[in-house]
C-alpha cells in the first residue's frame, strides 16, 4: 500500500487546509467588520493591534475561555452535537475544490459536483438539530425557517449546478476549470450568476436571507441557547461556508485559480493566490449586500424561491441543454 | 457610629378640609358654550355643572347617565365627539369636599376631529372605598387602556369594561398607588458607615427567595397553539415591552401586550414635587423627545398660571420642539429600518449621525444631550449661545439632502415596500375610535395636527403642511414621518427668520428667577429668589388638560391645582401608551415578522408607555 500518497499527504493537506480555513475565517470576521463599519460610516475594530488586526485573536480567546453554559432544559447530546454538525460539512466540502493547476485541495474525484450537492444538503442538519434540541420556541422557529429555506433554495441551486454541469460535460471540478470555454458559454454563465448568488445567500443564511437567526424577530433564532465556544462554532460554520461558497462560485464562474486570458498559466504557485483574490472579491459582495439590502419576510422569501427562482432555473436548464446540444 | 436617618422632604400642608374660605376643588366651570348648552338642554338636571374653565369645555354628569351622555355626544351630528383621547381620575380625599361629595371623579377627554373641539366629561364615582363608574370602553375603544390604567392606579371599577385587568402594576400589588391615602413610598434604608455593623454581614450573600409563579395565559389565548413571549428582553420591542403572542405556524392569532416593567410612578412623584421641579422628570418619560415633554408640561402649568411668555422664548421653544421632532423621527427611522430589515444597520448609523448633530446643538444650549430640561415654566433656561444660530443654519442646509439619501435607500426599494405595504392596516374609523394620535392618525387619513388645529406656543404663526395619507398601513405612516421631518425643517427656518430679540424668560418674578446680577443690588430680587428656591411658585386652583403634538402623537398633561405649589393631581397622557393599544388589532392575522414592523411603526418609547 502506498502509505505516502494515500494517507500521509492527504492528512498533511487536510491539516494545512483546516489551518488556512480557520485563519481565513478569523480574518474574514475582521474583514467583514471593517468593511461593514465603512459602509456604516464608522471605524470598526481598531483597538486590538494595528487596524484591529488582533481583534479576531481577542475574540477567539474570549469565546474559548467563556464559561460553558448548558441550559438544563436542552436535549444535551444533540445540543452539543449540533455545532459540530454545522462546522464539519463546511470544511469537508473543500476536499474537491481545485486550488492550483492540477492540484485539488484533497482529491480530484470525478464526482466533484455531486460531492458539493450532497454536503450542502447535510449542512442544514446542524441548524435544525440546534433549534430542535434547544427546546426554545425561538430556536424552533429559527430551525423550521432554516430547514424550509434551505430545502427551497437547494432546488434552484441544484438546477443551476446541473446547467453548469451540462456546459462542463463532466463531474470533475478540476477539469471544469482546465477546460477552455467558448465566449458564449461565459456570457450565458454570467447571466445566471446573480440568481446563483441569491441561492448561495439563502444557502449560507446570510443577510438578507438570515431569517433563521433574525435578531429582530427571533432574538438569535437557532443560536439563542448557545454561548461561548459552541456559539463560536456556529459562527465559524457560517463564515467558513461563506469562504467555501465563494470559492465554489469563483471556480464555477470565474475560472478558479486561473488568471483571465490564460495569463501566466504556467506559474503553478500563483494559483492559490489568484483564487484567494477572487474569493476576497466575492466575499466583498456578500458584505456589500449585507450592508445595503433589506431582509424580506419569511413568506416572501419562500414565494420568491418557488414562484420565481425555481421556474427560472428550470427554464435556464432547458435552454442550456438545447444550447449544448446545438452549439457544442 | 454615624447614623443617617432617611429624610423625606417636608411639603407645606394642604388646605384644611374645614376652611370655609376655600372654594370647591377642582373649581366648577362657569359660563357656557354652544356644545355645553346643547348637552344641558338634552340632559337637564343630570348635568351637575357645565361650562368653560380655563377656556375648556367641561361637563359634570351624574355617573348613571355617563354612558348615555357619551353616546349622545358621539352620535349627535352637531357635537360629533368621535374619540376618547384620555381617561384619568382625581382622588379628592385631601380636597375640601362635602361629606356627600364623591371622593373620586373620572375625567374623560373627548375630541371631535371634524369640528376641532375638545370636551372634558367629569363623572363622580359611586362609592368612596370601592368606587364604580360605567365604562366607555364599548363605545370608544380608545378608553379601554386608559380605563385599565385608572382601574389599576386608582382602584376604580368600570362596570361593563371589556377587559378589566390591571395594566401597569403586578396583579398581586396590594394597593392602588395614585390614591391619596397611599404614601409616596420610600422604605427606610439602613445606612451606616461602619463595616463591622451586622447589616454588612450578609452583604453580597443575600439569596432572595422568589416564588416562581407560572405565568397566567392572557384571556382568549389557546395553549394548543405556540405561545411565544416577546420581551421584556427582546431586541426589537424598544425597551421592556412584553408581548404574549399566540402563533399558528408563523401566523399571529393573538397578541397581548404586558406593560409596566418600566413603571416608575411619574404621576405619583409629580404630585409630591413642586411644579418647577417636575420639569426634570418629564425628560425621563419619552426620553427620545424630552424637549417636547418639557414643552407640554410647561404649557399646561402656564395655562393654569395664565402666564404670558415673551416672544423670543416662544420662538426658541418652537425651534427646540421641532429639532427634537426631527431627532426623534430620525431615531425612529433608524430603529424601524433596523427592525424591519437587518440592513437598517447602515441606516441606523446614518440617521444617528445626523441625530448626533442635533444633540450637539442641544448640548450647546443646555449642556445635556438626552435629558434636557431646557424649557422651563416662564420661558427657557438660558438664552441661545452665539454660535447656535450658525450651527443650526449649517445643519438645516444639509438635513434635506440627508433625508433624500434615506428615501433613496428605502422609499422606493422593493423589499422595503413589500415589508411595509398593507401591513398593520388601520381604517380611518379604527384609528379615531381607538384614540390613536400623531402619525398613526395621519397615516390613516385623518387630517389632524394639534400644531395647526389647536395651536399652542405660537405655532399659528408658521406655515407648514400636515402630511396625510389614507392607506393606513405601515408604509403610509413611514411616509408621514418622513414628510414631517421636512416640514419641521421648514418651521425651524421660518422661526430663525423671525427670531426676535428680547427676553428669553418672563420677567414675572413670581415665576422666574431674577438674574444673578440683580441679587447683588436688589433686596426684592433676593426675596423672590429665596421664595422661588424654597417654596416654588403657587398656581391658582384649577384644572387643565393641555395637549401638544409631540413627535409620537398627542402628549397631554392633565393637571389639577389646589392653589398650592405642588400639583394636586398630575396625569400624563403619553402618545406611546395609547397608540400601543393598536398592536393587537394591527398584528392579528399577520406574520410574526410583522409584529416587529408594527411596533416600529407605532413608534413607542417604553418610558412613556409605562411612565
Amino acid at each position: 500500500m502506498d502509505w505516502l500518497n494515500l494517507v500521509v499527504f492527504p492528512v498533511l493537506r487536510s491539516v494545512v487546509l483546516i489551518v488556512v480555513l480557520l485563519t481565513g475565517f478569523a480574518y474574514l470576521t475582521w474583514y467583514e467588520r471593517k468593511l461593514l463599519a465603512r459602509f456604516h460610516a464608522r471605524y470598526g475594530p481598531n483597538r486590538a493591534g494595528t487596524f484591529g488586526l488582533l481583534q479576531p485573536v481577542a475574540d477567539a480567546v474570549k469565546a474559548v475561555f467563556k464559561e460553558e453554559v448548558i441550559p438544563r432544559h436542552v436535549d444535551r447530546w444533540v445540543y452539543l452535537l449540533a455545532p459540530m454538525l454545522a462546522l464539519v460539512p463546511a470544511l469537508v466540502i473543500w476536499a474537491v475544490i481545485p486550488v492550483a493547476k492540477g492540484v485539488p485541495a484533497i482529491a480530484d474525484v470525478n464526482i466533484g459536483f455531486l460531492w458539493i450537492l450532497a454536503i450542502a444538503g447535510v449542512e442544514s442538519y446542524g441548524v435544525i438539530l440546534a433549534g430542535w434540541s434547544s427546546n426554545n420556541n425561538y430556536s424552533l422557529l429559527g430551525a423550521l425557517r432554516s430547514s424550509a429555506q434551505m430545502i427551497s433554495y437547494e432546488l434552484p441551486l441544484g438546477m443551476f449546478l446541473v446547467s453548469i454541469l451540462l456546459l462542463a460535460g463532466g463531474f470533475s471540478l478540476v477539469s471544469l476549470v482546465e477546460t477552455p470555454r467558448a465566449w458564449w458559454e461565459w456570457v450565458w454563465l454570467w447571466a445566471m450568476f446573480p440568481l446563483f448568488f441569491i441561492c448561495i445567500l439563502a444557502e449560507t443564511n446570510r443577510s438578507p436571507f438570515d431569517l433563521p437567526e433574525t435578531e429582530n424577530e427571533l432574538v438569535a433564532g437557532f443560536q439563542t441557547e448557545y454561548g461561548g465556544i459552541k456559539f463560536a462554532l456556529f459562527f465559524m460554520a457560517e463564515y467558513i461556508n461563506m469562504i467555501t461558497t465563494s470559492t465554489i462560485m469563483a471556480t464555477l464562474f470565474f475560472g478558479g485559480y486561473r488568471l483571465p486570458f490564460g495569463l501566466l498559466s504556467d506559474v503553478v504557485w500563483l494559483g492559490p493566490f489568484v483564487l484567494a483574490a477572487k474569493v476576497i472579491l466575492l466575499l466583498f459582495l456578500f458584505i456589500w449586500v449585507r450592508a445595503s439590502i433589506g431582509r424580506p419576510r419569511y413568506d416572501q422569501l419562500m414565494h420568491f424561491a418557488w414562484k420565481f427562482l425555481l421556474p427560472v432555473s428550470i427554464g435556464y436548464m432547458i435552454v442550456t441543454a438545447l444550447l449544448v446540444v446545438f452549439f457544442k | 457610629m454615624l447614623n443617617v436617618a432617611p429624610r423625606f422632604r417636608e411639603y407645606e400642608t394642604l388646605p384644611s378640609l374645614n376652611d370655609p374660605s376655600i372654594p370647591a376643588l377642582p373649581p366648577l366651570p362657569t359660563g357656557e358654550s354652544e356644545d355645553t348648552r346643547r348637552i344641558v338642554e338634552r340632559f337637564g338636571e343630570d348635568i351637575l355643572a357645565a361650562g368653560l374653565h380655563n377656556g375648556q369645555q367641561i361637563v359634570y354628569v351624574k355617573p348613571e347617565r355617563l354612558l348615555e351622555l357619551a353616546a349622545f355626544v358621539k352620535d349627535d351630528p352637531k357635537l360629533a365627539y368621535e374619540a376618547v383621547v384620555d381617561v384619568s381620575a382625581i382622588d379628592r380625599l385631601k380636597l375640601p369636599i362635602g361629606a356627600d361629595d364623591a371622593r373620586f371623579q373620572v375625567v374623560h377627554q373627548l375630541r371631535s376631529y371634524a369640528r376641532k373641539q375638545h370636551l372634558m366629561i367629569v363623572a363622580p364615582c359611586v362609592g368612596n372605598e370601592t368606587p364604580t363608574v360605567p365604562s366607555l370602553g364599548n363605545l370608544f375603544a380608545g378608553a379601554i387602556w386608559p380605563e385599565r390604567e385608572v382601574l389599576d392606579l386608582m382602584g376604580i371599577t368600570f362596570t361593563g369594561h371589556p377587559d378589566p385587568r390591571r395594566i401597569l402594576m403586578p396583579d398581586s400589588w396590594p394597593n392602588h398607588p395614585l390614591r391619596k391615602d397611599v404614601p409616596l413610598g420610600g422604605e427606610e434604608v439602613p445606612f451606616t458607615l461602619t463595616w463591622g455593623d451586622p447589616e454588612f454581614a450578609t452583604l453580597g450573600k443575600q439569596i432572595l427567595p422568589a416564588e416562581s409563579v407560572p405565568p397566567k395565559l392572557p384571556p382568549g389565548m389557546n395553549r394548543e397553539n405556540m405561545i411565544i413571549n416577546m420581551g421584556p428582553h427582546h431586541p426589537s420591542t424598544h425597551g421592556v415591552l412584553r408581548l404574549v403572542v399566540e402563533l399558528e405556524g408563523e401566523t399571529v392569532v393573538n397578541v397581548d401586550p404586558d406593560l409596566g416593567y418600566l413603571h416608575s410612578g411619574f404621576e405619583k412623584t409629580g404630585e409630591n414635587k413642586r411644579y418647577k421641579d417636575f420639569v426634570y422628570y418629564t425628560d425621563r418619560m419619552d426620553y427620545l423627545s424630552s424637549m417636547n415633554n418639557n414643552f407640554g408640561y410647561v404649557l399646561a402649568v402656564e395655562k393654569l398660571l395664565g402666564l404670558e411668555i415673551p416672544e423670543r422664548a416662544q420662538v426658541i421653544r418652537v425651534i427646540m420642539s421641532e429639532l427634537q421632532r426631527i431627532a426623534s423621527h430620525l431615531f425612529w427611522l433608524s430603529t424601524h429600518a433596523l427592525d424591519v430589515s437587518g440592513t437598517g444597520m447602515s441606516l441606523l448609523m446614518y440617521a444617528t449621525r445626523e441625530r448626533e448633530r442635533i444633540l450637539d446643538l442641544f448640548e450647546m444650549v443646555c449642556g445635556a444631550r438626552l435629558t434636557l430640561s431646557y424649557i422651563r415654566v416662564g420661558g427657557v433656561w438660558r438664552d441661545l449661545p452665539e454660535a447656535f444660530i450658525n450651527n443650526l443654519r449649517d445643519l438645516l442646509a444639509v438635513l434635506p439632502r440627508y433625508f433624500d439619501d434615506y428615501e433613496a435607500m428605502l422609499t422606493h426599494a422593493p423589499l422595503w415596500q413589500e415589508r411595509l405595504e398593507g401591513i398593520g392596516k388601520l381604517s380611518r374609523a379604527d384609528v379615531i375610535n381607538m384614540g390613536l394620535t400623531g402619525p398613526m392618525l395621519r397615516g390613516s387619513g385623518v387630517d389632524w395636527d394639534l400644531r395647526r388645529d389647536a395651536p399652542y406656543g405660537g405655532y399659528e404663526n408658521y406655515d407648514f403642511k400636515v402630511p396625510v395619507y389614507t392607506e393606513g398601513d405601515c408604509y403610509a405612516r413611514y411616509l408621514v414621518r418622513m414628510e414631517e421631518m421636512r416640514q419641521s425643517v421648514r418651521i425651524i427656518e421660518q422661526a430663525l427668520r423671525n427670531l426676535p430679540d428680547g427676553l428669553f424668560r418672563t420677567d414675572d418674578r413670581k415665576v422666574s428667577l431674577p438674574p444673578r446680577a440683580e441679587l447683588d443690588v436688589s433686596m426684592e430680587a433676593l426675596i423672590h429668589h429665596f421664595k422661588l428656591m424654597t417654596e416654588g411658585f403657587r398656581v391658582p386652583a384649577g384644572m387643565v388638560y393641555h395637549a401638544i403634538e409631540a413627535s409620537k402623537g398627542e402628549l397631554g398633561f392633565f393637571v389639577v391645582s389646589d392653589g398650592s405649589a405642588v400639583p394636586y393631581r398630575l396625569h400624563v397622557r403619553g402618545p406611546s401608551f395609547n397608540n400601543l393599544y393598536a398592536i393587537s388589532k394591527m398584528s392579528r392575522g399577520e406574520m410574526l415578522s410583522d409584529i416587529v414592523t408594527n411596533i416600529g411603526s407605532i413608534d413607542i418609547v417604553l418610558g412613556e408607555v409605562d411612565r
